[in-house]
């Protein structure tokens, strides 16, 4: 059967499912806040901060993430900087961090698009009104945002969950490290990444499945 | 950052070092895109067919990889002395890993191309297809003369910034020992212990040609795609961009 192997090392992939889980929530959670915070950067009239949150969005997005990884593992930790003391903590920060850099220049591209695209002459009138900016940001642009960015978020959160397997390369032990660890221990190696390919496909085709269903109906409405 | 480890960048061994992974990871993104473009366009057809033994299995194939880490499909075809290929090539075949890494890449990028390729082929009104049947010609001749020419006309920069992608996605083969850039990289800091220096070089790389050509796929405009042909581009941009 194929994935059999998953009960004979349940303890190693539930583990990996467990940290690939993990990774990714915080990741997401990371990338929305600091996506949502670059966009706002963007968009604002300060000139300077919508330089720098343009300088972030173009070098995360053309950049690949696993040289980024590495940057933030052994890049910095040759300059002394850990991200924990514990080695197995440190790792893993590392890969959540970087996780959220990465995909929130992708959340600061879809914030700013929903943004921008609030008519201007609510924001006039927000202003003219006597709101200051940030609270025109807070009540008026920011709540209508919402319904446009939630499908592409959801493709994001899909592509974070894949690209989650490139924190194996420094060492964290999700699903696609537990199954390099079955293949060292049991040389069997097609069926320890069939069972990975089967425990990812059990995350992202459901995840994939709400993606489109959200996204057909906040379409029909709009 | 120790002063020290900056001289031997004066080196210029070290830059043709850099400049043999920048090489390779050229030319296994373009053989990977030409592959992936073929077996894509395939599949794009396969997934428009009215006969189902051929719709379905190409919709499979398309969500079952597009729902797939890419790193995992360049590490299964990396595997040393894998079964997978001995039916064809003989017991003692191993894949070489130039090919593994193309393949791996290839049948990622082949799931991603056929949905942008789908999605320029439904964005042209219906009315094209019904003049042409009208004018005599056959299905085939149909898409190879009518539909096809304007539907990847619209899709090229969407292309372009696939390439990006795949040029980003490189720096993976590096894990089955593909010399790529970033492998490069990784053998200097072994040698000479200085990660921080020789990353920021090879961020650097990658920065100026994934974005010099992502610059040019945004200017490139050939002909407006309608609205939700668009939302789908923009869609296949955020949820396949891995690596």
């Amino acid at each position: 059967m194929p994935g059999g192997i998953i009960f004979e090392f349940p303890e190693l992939f539930l583990t990996g499912l467990w940290l690939t889980i993990q990774i990714s929530v915080l990741g997401l959670i990371g990338a929305i806040v600091l996506g949502t915070l670059v966009a706002l950067a963007r968009v604002s009239p300060i000139v300077p901060l919508r330089w720098i949150g343009g300088a972030y969005v173009e070098f995360f997005r053309n950049t690949p993430l696993i040289v980024q990884l590495f940057f933030l593992f052994l890049g910095l930790g040759s300059l002394g900087f850990r991200f924990s003391s514990d080695t197995f903590e440190s790792i893993f920060r590392a890969a959540a961090t970087g996780m959220a850099l990465y995909h929130g220049a992708y959340v600061a591209e879809v914030v700013r698009g929903g943004l921008l695209g609030v008519d201007r002459g609510q924001i006039e009138a927000a202003r003219s009104l006597g709101l200051s900016y940030l609270q025109m940001v807070q009540y008026v642009q920011l709540p209508q945002t919402f319904r446009s960015v939630i499908p592409p978020l959801g493709n994001i959160a899909i592509a974070l969950v894949k690209n989650t397997s490139l924190a194996s390369t420094i060492g964290v032990a999700e699903l696609l490290y537990a199954a390099e660890i079955v293949e060292s221990r049991t040389f069997r190696a097609e069926e320890a990444f069939i069972a990975a390919t089967m425990l990812f496909l059990l995350l992202t085709i459901p995840l994939g499945i709400l993606v489109n269903a959200l996204e057909r109906r906040l379409l029909v409405v709009r | 950052m120790r002063p020290d480890t900056w001289p031997m960048f004066a080196d210029p061994a070290i830059w043709g070092f850099f400049f043999e992974g920048v090489r390779e990871t050229i030319y296994i993104s373009l053989v990977s895109v030409a592959l992936s473009f073929v077996v894509g366009l395939a599949f794009a057809l396969g997934r428009l067919s009215r006969k189902p033994w051929i719709r379905w299995p190409s919709i499979l194939y398309i969500e079952g990889v597009r729902a797939l880490p890419v790193l995992l499909l360049i590490v299964y075809f990396g595997i040393k002395g894998s079964a997978l290929f001995r039916p064809i090539f003989g017991p003692d075949f191993d894949l070489p890993r130039f090919w593994a890494g193309v393949l791996g890449l290839s049948m990622y990028t082949s799931a991603v191309l056929a949905e942008i390729i789908r999605a320029g082929i439904v964005s042209l009104p219906r009315g094209q297809t019904e003049a042409a049947r009208a004018l005599g010609l056959s299905h085939a001749h149909t898409m190879r003369s009518v539909i096809l020419p304007q539907a990847l006309r619209l899709m090229v920069p969407a292309m372009m910034s696939q390439l990006t992608t795949v040029i980003k996605d490189t720096s993976l083969v590096g894990t089955i020992g593909v010399f790529e850039l970033l492998k490069q990289g990784r053998t200097i800091y072994t040698q000479f212990f200085n990660p921080i220096e020789v990353l920021l070089i090879v961020l650097t790389i990658y920065f100026i040609i994934c974005f010099a050509l992502s610059q040019a796929s945004r200017r490139l405009e050939l002909g407006r795609a309608p609205r939700e042909a668009r939302v789908k581009m923009r869609d296949i941009e955020l949820r396949d961009q891995a690596a």
